[in-house]
């Protein structure tokens, strides 16, 4: 980890007087040197990284109008020629024809989709067909369901135990709070074979609620460790049920019916386009869950209070989340989901601003010594992400034990002081 | 020939498919060449189609509307707004009108030709079938709540609402009791005169003709149980400052009036008052009270509430829709105002203490 050394770094500098965030600092070496209204310190925090945020908001113009439009004109292109090797070339040829099909529908499903629905285009009336309210995912994933699990919870509860839905996707087990299942020991290939590979399909369920009974079936424990569908947004069971079939059939139409046919109608083989369709639907889920999963399971689970103040919220954003490295075509195959601390903290800003804003959190982190937290690739985070997956699939990981968060390390050295 | 048959597959597919439906499968196949082949389907916006148009009386019409699958059902007594871009006036016009038919495809607006009102003469004069504009999803609270004894009490074209909710009363299982008092200047002008009729259950009056004998004060009198009535009230509103003013003489609990309100109250245009002091206000539904300062005393009481982030229930800022209507308990308010109804996006604080409900 690049920045674990950063952050090393400039923990033995000298700290200058009057700093601000003396207190968090010292909580960050563990010991209590000088204490002072931490209070204040959040607001500080606050302020700073609402200045980011504003700046940019004040920016917003004709060139986010154009990523996002010309993402789409991408899109297109991708699709078209996709599509057309794959009706067009002979038997494995096709398979030529796979990876444009995959680029058009991760683009759809990331850099387009998922951007879109976080609202970061709301404010431009002149494309309305990007914003939040009107926009249709190629991908099969209810909007609205989405929007409530995703962005009303997860985004604020990130890494909470028994709040953050996305902590356990499916029976996931990543952190030694939840209880264990004899499931668990299976999870590591079960995810990697089977659910990876139908992970947006599996996103739906979860989102609208449609796992919970699957769980509560099927485990002792019913839902306990499980963040349960807020009640208040819960859809009734026949209303997610319709919602799930809706959001998976306009897939399934598409992409194993429409065009196979269409290909079956030409005389080119239904087969062909059906398997390559497959593929890429497959190869779609697998990026998009090893993308969003290796930046959040790493991290450690943060305080449910972690919401009360504006600037605890915003560290626990920042010690929730990690990057990864890559350039700016790599980010919009991540949907710049790479840069997830920048996100987390400005999940309304669009995407493709991250990577100027990184520069800015990154002065605001050191300047207060707040953790920002980077991996050195995408495979190295992969690595990382299944080495937690295999250590909590093994009932006792005392031995392995999860990392506290930086807000909890930070009250327990306040509480050592106290008492001394 | 093409416009109607485009008409009648619009009709047919809504039908056919619901709105709901018609919904998922347009927005899932919503792009630019979609858009081009169909702007009525494959819309963001929620439009309206003219589908029919039938005339009322000599100067009334009644449109009947084909809502795109945007629409949400609406309740008898609800009203739109249409937003009309007015060829070679450059601006929009939005006005409000309350829906006086409706079933399950389709609904209607009764719009009274009035020769100052921009909007009703573009319909009168230029709507036709197939035209189509931009209309609101449906508002307004002048629904029926389940009461057991109602009044309804309108005026002029004042009828559209009055006359949607009796008839949903009247096709329930069990109907409440009902008095209807409708006002009229004479029998040629009155709205729904046959319909109405029919029904057996509307007392006609009229203002320029008849006998002339009895004030709007002495025949809302006959109404022996008018205390023990909710009453539902529309109409002009000079007739409605009438008919509360009454209403406040025999000390109506207005908490069980419901009244219809769309054009500004005429009192908008008053200024705020400069206050000398701070005001505080109490919200009595909410339990909980706000300041306003001296030096905000131009702000509204809405945008007042909103600057000390206390939400209170709002739509559309200018005193049309009326979703911000509230009672005033005690306490006086300059701008908007009907009796001791107030309208919090338009009106401001004019004494020291105020008590809206």
């Amino acid at each position: 980890m690049s920045l674990k050394t950063k952050s090393a770094a400039s923990a033995t500098e000298p700290q200058t007087n009057g700093d601000p965030c003396a207190a968090i600092t010292d909580a960050r070496n563990g010991e209590t040197t000088r204490g002072c209204e931490t209070t204040k310190d959040y607001e500080a925090i606050h302020q700073a990284f609402e200045a980011i945020k504003q700046k940019h908001r004040d920016d917003l113009g004709p060139k986010d109008t154009r990523h996002i439009v010309a993402m789409r004109r991408y899109s297109r292109v991708f699709e078209v020629l996709g599509r057309g090797l794959i009706l067009a070339l002979p038997g494995p040829l096709a398979l030529l024809g796979v990876p444009f099909l995959f680029l058009h529908r991760n683009l759809e499903t990331l850099e387009i989709g998922h951007n879109v629905l976080h609202g970061q285009y709301d404010s431009f009336a002149e494309i309305p067909q990007f914003h939040a309210r009107n926009f249709r995912w190629k991908a099969p994933v209810d909007e609205l369901g989405w929007r409530q699990e995703h962005n009303a919870v997860h985004h604020v509860h990130t890494n909470v135990y028994e709040k953050d839905p996305d902590l356990n996707h499916g029976f996931l087990r990543t952190n030694d709070q939840q209880p264990h299942t004899k499931l668990h020991y299976l999870q590591l290939p079960l995810y990697l074979l089977w659910l990876y590979p139908t992970m947006l399909y599996n996103f739906d369920s979860q989102n609208l609620g449609v796992m919970e009974r699957f769980r509560a079936r099927y485990f002792p424990k019913g839902n306990q460790g499980y963040a349960v569908t807020d009640e208040k947004h819960a859809f009734s069971e026949t209303e997610a049920r319709r919602r799930h079939r809706r959001a998976t059939w306009r897939i399934f139409f598409k992409e194993y019916l429409c065009f196979p046919l269409l290909a079956l109608v030409t005389g080119t083989g239904f087969v062909k386009v059906f398997l390559a369709n497959l593929l890429a639907d497959l190869l779609n889920s697998y990026w998009t869950a090893l993308t969003i999963q290796s930046t959040h399971f790493t991290e450690p689970l943060q305080p449910e209070d972690a919401l009360k103040n504006k600037g605890r919220w915003y560290i626990s954003q920042l010690d929730s989340s990690v990057n990864f490295k890559g350039n700016r075509w790599q980010s919009v195959l991540w949907g710049h989901l790479n840069y997830q601390v920048e996100h987390h903290l400005f999940p309304d800003i669009p995407s493709h601003r991250y990577p100027d804003m990184a520069l800015e959190v990154q002065a605001v982190c050191r300047q207060y010594q707040l953790p920002y937290k980077c991996n050195s690739s995408w495979g190295l985070a992969i690595r990382k992400v299944i080495g937690v997956m295999w250590r909590y699939s093994f009932k006792n990981t005392s031995s392995h034990s999860m990392e506290e968060s930086f807000l909890s390390k930070q009250q327990s050295a306040q509480q050592v002081k106290h008492v001394q | 020939m093409f416009n109607k048959r485009l008409t009648r597959m619009h009709i047919g597919l809504i039908r056919a498919l619901g709105r709901n439906r018609l919904e998922y499968l347009a927005s899932n196949t919503m792009n630019a060449l979609t858009q081009r082949v169909d702007p009525f389907i494959w819309s963001f916006e929620c439009q309206a189609k003219v589908i029919a148009i039938r005339q009322e009386t000599a100067d009334t019409k009644t449109f009947v509307l084909l809502p795109n699958q945007h629409f949400k059902r609406p309740q008898p007594g609800q009203h739109i707004e249409l937003s009309i871009d007015i060829a070679g006036q450059g601006d929009r016009l939005v006005r409000s009108y309350t829906l006086s038919e409706m079933d399950d495809t389709t609904v209607s607006i009764t719009v009274k030709r009035s020769p100052k009102g921009r909007l009703s003469r573009w319909l009168h004069d230029s709507a036709q079938l197939g035209t189509t504009f931009d209309i609101s999803q449906p508002r307004g609270r002048f629904v029926y709540r389940q009461q057991q004894k109602l009044l309804f009490i309108c005026a002029g074209s004042g009828i559209t609402p009055g006359y949607a909710v009796l008839r949903h009363i009247l096709a329930q299982p069990q109907v409440a009791d009902i008095a209807f008092f409708y006002r009229s200047p004479t029998p040629e002008l009155t709205i729904f005169q046959q319909p109405l009729t029919a029904t057996g259950k509307v007392d006609f009056s009229y203002s320029q003709q008849g006998p002339q004998d009895k004030s709007l004060a002495e025949q809302l009198t006959a109404y022996g149980d008018i205390l023990e009535r909710d009453i539902y009230l529309c109409g002009p509103e000079s007739f409605k400052n009438a008919v509360l003013k009454f209403l406040a003489g025999i000390y109506y609990d207005f908490e069980r009036l419901e009244l219809e309100q769309f054009a500004p109250p005429s009192t908008l245009t008053c200024q705020p008052r400069k206050l000398d002091e701070d005001v505080t206000v109490h919200l009595k539904s909410q339990n909980l009270s706000f300041v306003i300062s001296a030096q905000d005393s131009e702000l509204t009481i809405l945008e007042a509430a909103e600057a000390q982030g206390v939400q209170m229930p709002h739509g559309c800022r200018t005193g049309m829709c009326g979703s911000c209507r509230t009672n005033l308990v005690s306490g006086e308010v300059t701008g908007s105002q009907l009796g001791k109804t107030i309208y919090p996006c338009s009106a401001f604080a004019a004494s020291r203490e105020l008590v809206l409900q």
